[in-house]
């Protein structure tokens, strides 16, 4: 019944609407199709060898210039007349601009991300208490992922002004382990320990040398601080490996570990 | 079957349901052929101070482990143990602290640690595998931006080849080195390209080509060249593994750990 009524239809029309409409019809879905196919290939094949970033805002720049140009030609096929349609568009644009304040500052606040290149596609960053990969950095907002796999969205105006931690950036890191031994220990010989734990395990750097620092008197003992530089791929290798090296050396030297304790001394005669 | 020396790099016909091992001070590795696959496993090893050898082993005698890892290859044929470089720089330190003179130049040979490769020749090169025999420790050279991450080695700086005692686990790197400069150099560790370099083979000995580092001062930098032939210091060398990366031939680069000094480091 419907079928038969788009047939009745489109006989109605005149041949010359019917090739006009099919026109602006492949005009549409070929343009689109190009304008895809001309992003991926650019992305894929012809900036391969550009950062994550870079083929991203490639691919971007492409479909939404695209797109726009498609969509400019399709409304010329109709017969809008687009200088019209721009002026309307400039009053429009000022309007909408204005009702949607957060959306430009969201995305002024992108072009200065991209151009200031705090963090790049692929850089692990900490904004606030989020930390994750950061999948895509958008006009409006950034996409992270994070390490239990969910999916963040932080507007861009957030980020300008929050501070953000890119964790990265470098390819060493110092990896810190405060930690406290009980009062009455051979500091110097809890010192040489520690030295030949960073030095037999295979993921801490030698150079820079590792850090070992008697911090502090504490109430229950003594804080260490040791601190040991590592390449970014060995972050858990060393974190798991170095936890248990301290505690089975400490236990085989008889290095005990501070915990809360308090003497009580009783004074005879004093109950 | 069983060899040592630089013997044990000799191509091996491993047929079906057979266990070779080779052992190594460091390590030992075990490859077995079963039907269209090669079963591996290597296992660091302290204190053996056996001699390097290859030896094969009854199936009842290979050790049991999860660790074996599996390698699919149809074709069956001999199969090449490759000693290579490691895929870092090395920075080497020596053990003990030298201050070449200015003016003066001096001839050490190092000994580098090679890491293990198994290939296929049938029916072409195929990397089965490749694993550090010896285990370096990790190091940075260079400021922590623009630095890069090397391996660590102390060891000896020889200064005759005749007190380098054949081992067909380490690298012979003959390296000289020229201060063409006005100030002292003092010698505390270098950063060598391994990866630039190839792997020769004698039946005594393994060798790397030879290094000639120039330095001519802290400002000026240091020129390194890779002599392309094998080394002169023994007869019938023939080349064994190619470098990983060639090199183009002279550069400049941050060698010496005096230059440190100079990036605010």
């Amino acid at each position: 019944m419907f079928t038969q009524q788009i047939r009745t239809w489109l006989a109605s029309l005149s041949p010359d609407v019917l090739s006009r409409g099919l026109q602006i019809v492949l005009t549409l879905v070929v343009g689109l199709f190009l304008v895809r196919v001309l992003a991926v290939v650019t992305q894929r094949y012809i900036m391969r060898k550009s950062t994550a970033q870079r083929q991203m805002i490639a691919r971007k720049a492409i479909s939404y210039t695209g797109f726009v140009l498609v969509v400019v030609t399709v409304l010329g096929e109709l017969g809008v007349k687009l200088t019209a349609l721009l002026g309307a568009a400039g009053i429009v644009g000022i309007a909408v601009g204005f009702a949607s304040q957060t959306s430009v500052s969201n995305i002024i606040s992108g072009l200065f991300l991209i151009s200031e290149k705090p963090f790049t596609v692929g850089d692990v960053i900490r904004i606030g208490t989020t930390t994750g990969i950061i999948q895509s950095i958008d006009l409006l907002s950034i996409k992270i992922r994070t390490f239990d796999n969910l999916f963040v969205r932080i507007p861009n105006e957030k980020i300008l002004s929050s501070e953000v931690t890119n964790i990265t950036r470098f390819p060493i890191r110092r990896m810190d382990f405060l930690f406290q031994v009980a009062h009455g220990q051979d500091l110097s010989h809890v010192q040489d320990l520690l030295a030949e734990i960073a030095r037999v395990n295979p993921w801490s750097l030698d150079e820079p040398q590792p850090v070992i620092v008697l911090n502090d008197f504490k109430e229950s003992g003594i804080e260490i601080l040791l601190g040991l530089w590592f390449s970014q791929a060995d972050f858990l290798a060393l974190k798991n490996s170095i936890m248990k090296d301290i505690t089975s050396r400490f236990s085989a030297e008889d290095v005990r570990f501070a915990s809360p304790n308090r003497v009580i001394r009783v004074v005879e005669g004093s109950l | 079957m069983d060899k040592t020396g630089t013997a044990v790099w000799d191509r091996i016909e491993i047929s079906v349901r057979q266990c070779v091992a080779w052992r190594f001070p460091t390590r030992s590795i075990w490859v077995e052929r079963v039907d269209h696959e090669w079963h591996v496993l290597t296992l660091a090893q302290e204190g053996w101070r056996g001699n390097v050898r290859r030896e094969p082993v009854a199936r009842s005698q290979k050790p049991e482990s999860s660790l074996w890892r599996h390698y699919l290859h149809k074709e069956m044929g001999p199969v090449q143990p490759v000693a290579v470089l490691p895929d870092k720089p090395i920075v080497v330190r020596p053990d003990r602290s030298l201050t070449l003179l200015p003016g003066q130049d001096a001839l050490f040979f190092l000994e580098i640690p090679v890491w293990f490769r198994l290939c296929t020749t049938v029916p072409r090169h195929l990397t089965i595998f490749e694993e550090a025999i010896t285990v370096l420790t990790k190091t940075w050279f260079g400021d922590p931006v623009t630095g890069e991450l090397c391996y660590g080695l102390a060891t000896r700086l020889h200064q005759g080849i005749d007190s380098v005692d054949p081992c067909a686990h380490l690298t012979v790197c003959p390296l000289s080195i020229t201060n063409d400069s006005t100030t002292d150099l003092a010698f505390e560790k270098i950063c060598l390209h391994v990866e630039n370099l190839s792997v020769f083979r004698s039946p005594r000995r393994l060798w790397t080509n030879k290094l000639n580092v120039v330095f001519r001062g802290p400002e000026q930098g240091t020129q390194i060249e890779i002599d392309r032939e094998a080394p002169g210091f023994e007869k019938g060398l023939t080349m064994f593994a190619a470098a990983r990366q060639p090199s183009p031939g002279w550069n400049i680069r941050k060698t010496f750990g005096i230059l440190k000094s100079f990036t605010d480091f």
